[in-house]
């Protein structure tokens, strides 16, 4: 009788760590050794990408620097992103990290703060190409005048629109937001097709899908609460309040959102050309096209796409010299169109007629000159935190688009101050 | 009585130990336990001390992105504590816990409790439907949370179909879209989770209560309801509450199904203090907040277990 009392009493206690403290285990990984049977260098690169394009363009990049000499060895591990993320500081403190890693730019500033990445402003500065880089896509990769990454590729949002929608429906695709919201109405079609579709769930992913709005409308990142702020928020919730735009945009992803346009569910979309293979293979016989998301005052869009960062500490110049491999005119525009991205070098991007002669990834080459960057800021995942709760709180009618505008300045003004 | 001699021995056996309490034969078989329980606590000390010491001198200190590089960093105190309860989203996530943690545990329990009686009735198909019922138990947790997510969809989730094809809503619910039912969506996908475990405790405590009492209750007249309330109930009692602890403490930190189906949101209102604390650390890397929040989550599981504790030290036997 008493061992089953404390029986039940070890399974209250195990219960309780077990699960709580769960997170705080930290995956053991290889990190980098060189091993004394082999003369190469070896080493690991951690990358988030789940879509099995994106997968296998990592592996090519890898293997072709790996036969181009015979000093270094990279392999490749895919981490999920949640868990990328803590892996990364977990294991600064733990020591258990690869020699390069990636990471999604807005996330750099703070990972760079954190002492993850090493400062590679000498490699940087001796570098020939180092102004061929677009101005967003490199200034996310610095910090404080210092270089701590290298961009990977870029990417950005433009709209998606169903041809056939179109054509029934008499209209032409919007470039004004005017346009936008009327042709959004038209296309509606209660219970089947919804005009416009965005992604904006309490994450990072919904703060990229409302920036291109934030900054069309001639504000800034850092003022949410101001007139032109509070007016971005107010259009787009009106899109839902007219039936435009679904209530569920709160919960969708933008791959949601490709799922959306290729079941005929959402006439036009805000995506990235990430989704382009992706819809060609789901819907072949879809007739749709892209054009620049429509502008208040201004044309906008958001830089995405991901960096390369050196780890502090580890192989830093062995893994230098896999950067300046990826850099090479062929190797860059081999991985960047598997991965459905633009170069993020002007040079390179711009000489690419698989590019500037495509009718659809031209737009998006087009937009990338409107696209900002996120931040550069260390605490740049508090202000999107800010911002994503503020797109919540309008759509669902919690707060009115002006108070949840101000809250989110608020927020935003102390995590600035 | 067989019962009447165990207890005999067992008295036996105490004043024995009395005696021989500072004897040196006693000592060293003491020292022989202790030598037993060594691993174990070694064990306990490294996996499960280390952390939960590590996680209080955390919340003391202020690590965030901007000192986490710093080799020395600044010790604050209860600074953590004290601006984490100043956060609005703080107070919103304890609520919400306790909503979810009473709201999961008492359908769970009802249910699972109907259905252990249910069960217990022996008919030919009891055995296989209650293996059949522990499958939403086996599920990953990741793999219920997008079920459910898809389920509750406004746009063809199932649930909404089938409730407007028996015109019961004229139009879809935006069951986890919307913040006044999002609570209530996660709570009841929590509940389904947690049924067959509910139910599984409570049968072993069922087959346990001897079926003489229920035979002499018969012959006293006792009616059904009178034989659940004087007989079932109080011999279940112990079950009963171990279930309800085990449920509580299962439920207050459940993080994944919530991290998956809602993310906290619409707004806040499913954050729970789990994903509080998981966001303010990995997506924020505010490390000593988001320690500070697990930590008022360890403190109140930790006093709900000490409670327990004392309860079941009053209880004679378990099960």
């Amino acid at each position: 009788m008493i061992k089953k009392k404390a029986l039940l009493a070890c399974l209250v206690v195990a219960t309780i760590t077990v699960g709580l403290f769960a997170g705080c285990g930290s995956k053991a990984s290889t990190g980098s050794s060189t091993m004394a049977s082999t003369t190469k260098t070896k080493l690991t690169l951690w990358h988030y990408f789940d879509g099995q394009a994106q997968q296998k363009a990592m592996e090519n990049v890898t293997a072709k620097f790996n036969s181009s000499q015979d000093k270094i060895e990279v392999s490749v591990e895919f981490v999920p992103r949640a868990e990328l993320t803590k892996q990364f500081t977990i294991g600064l403190v733990a020591d258990k990290l690869p020699d390069i890693g990636l990471v999604d730019n807005p996330d750099m500033a703070s990972f760079a703060a954190m002492g993850l990445f090493a400062d590679i402003s000498d490699k940087m500065n001796a570098f020939a190409d180092k102004d061929k880089f677009y101005p967003g896509p490199i200034a996310s990769c610095m910090l404080d005048g210092k270089y701590y990454g290298v961009p990977l590729g870029s990417n950005d949002l433009a709209l998606y629109y169903n041809k056939d929608m179109f054509t029934a429906a008499g209209v032409q695709p919007p470039t004004t937001y005017a346009e936008l919201k009327t042709v959004a109405k038209k296309l509606t079609k209660a219970g089947t097709t919804y005009g416009l579709a965005i992604a904006t769930p309490k994450n990072e992913e919904g703060t990229f899908q409302y920036l291109p709005w934030l900054l069309s409308s001639g504000a800034k990142f850092n003022e949410v609460g101001s007139a032109a702020g509070i007016s971005a928020l107010s259009y787009l919730t009106d899109l839902i309040k007219d039936g435009s735009m679904s209530k569920e945009v709160i919960n969708w992803t933008q791959n949601d959102l490709e799922k959306q346009f290729v079941t005929n569910k959402a006439a036009m979309i805000v995506d990235g050309p990430w989704i382009i293979s992706t819809v060609k293979t789901d819907a072949p016989k879809l007739n749709w096209g892209v054009v620049k998301i429509p502008k208040d005052k201004v044309y906008a869009s958001d830089l995405g796409g991901e960096n390369w960062g050196i780890i502090k500490g580890h192989h830093e110049a062995e893994a230098w010299e896999f950067i300046k491999f990826t850099q090479q005119k062929d190797v860059m525009n081999a991985y960047c169109a598997d991965f459905g991205y633009i170069p993020s070098r002007r040079d390179i991007a711009e000489s690419n007629d698989s590019i500037t002669k495509d009718p659809i990834m031209s737009i998006f080459l087009d937009e990338l000159q409107y696209a900002m960057p996120r931040g550069p800021h260390p605490k740049w995942p508090q202000i999107s935190d800010a911002m994503s709760t503020a797109l919540q709180e309008s759509f669902t009618n919690t707060k009115t688009p002006e108070q949840a505008s101000k809250d989110a300045q608020v927020k935003i003004d102390t995590i600035l101050k | 009585m067989p019962w009447q001699r165990h207890f005999k021995s067992k008295r036996v056996k105490e004043e024995t130990i009395l005696k021989n309490k500072y004897t040196r034969e006693f000592l060293r078989e003491e020292k022989k336990g202790y030598l037993f329980v060594l691993p174990a606590l070694i064990f306990m000390l490294a996996f499960v001390g280390y952390p939960i010491i590590y996680n209080l001198i955390l919340s003391f200190k202020d690590v965030n992105v901007m000192t986490f590089s710093k080799s020395v960093k600044p010790f604050i105190g209860l600074k953590n504590y004290i601006e984490i309860f100043k956060d609005p989203t703080m107070k919103t996530s304890i609520w919400n816990t306790f909503i979810f943690t009473i709201g999961s545990i008492s359908i769970q329990f009802v249910i699972g409790l109907a259905l252990a009686l249910f069960l217990n009735l022996k008919f030919k198909l009891a055995e296989p439907i209650r293996g059949l019922m522990v499958v939403s138990y086996l599920i990953p947790m990741t793999v219920t949370a997008l079920l459910f997510k898809f389920m509750y969809s406004t746009s063809g989730g199932i649930i909404n179909e089938l409730l407007m094809k028996v015109h019961i809503i004229s139009k879809p619910i935006g069951w986890i879209i919307s913040g006044n039912t999002s609570m209530l969506s996660v709570i009841l996908t929590n509940s389904w989770v947690g049924i067959p475990f509910n139910m599984l405790l409570l049968t072993t405590g069922l087959s346990n209560i001897s079926f003489t009492l229920y035979e002499a209750a018969q012959v006293d007249g006792a009616s059904a309801i009178q034989r659940f309330f004087r007989i079932t109930l109080p011999e279940l009692k112990p079950a009963i509450l171990s279930v309800l602890v085990l449920g509580f403490i299962y439920t207050f930190k459940v993080f994944d199904l919530v991290f998956v189906m809602t993310n906290g949101g619409p707004v806040n209102s499913t954050e729970l203090m789990s994903t509080f604390a998981y966001k303010l650390s990995f997506t924020q890397f505010s490390f000593s907040r988001g320690a500070t929040v697990a930590n008022v989550l360890f403190a109140i599981l930790f006093c709900v277990s000490l409670g327990y504790l004392g309860l079941i030290k009053d209880e004679e036997v378990i099960g």
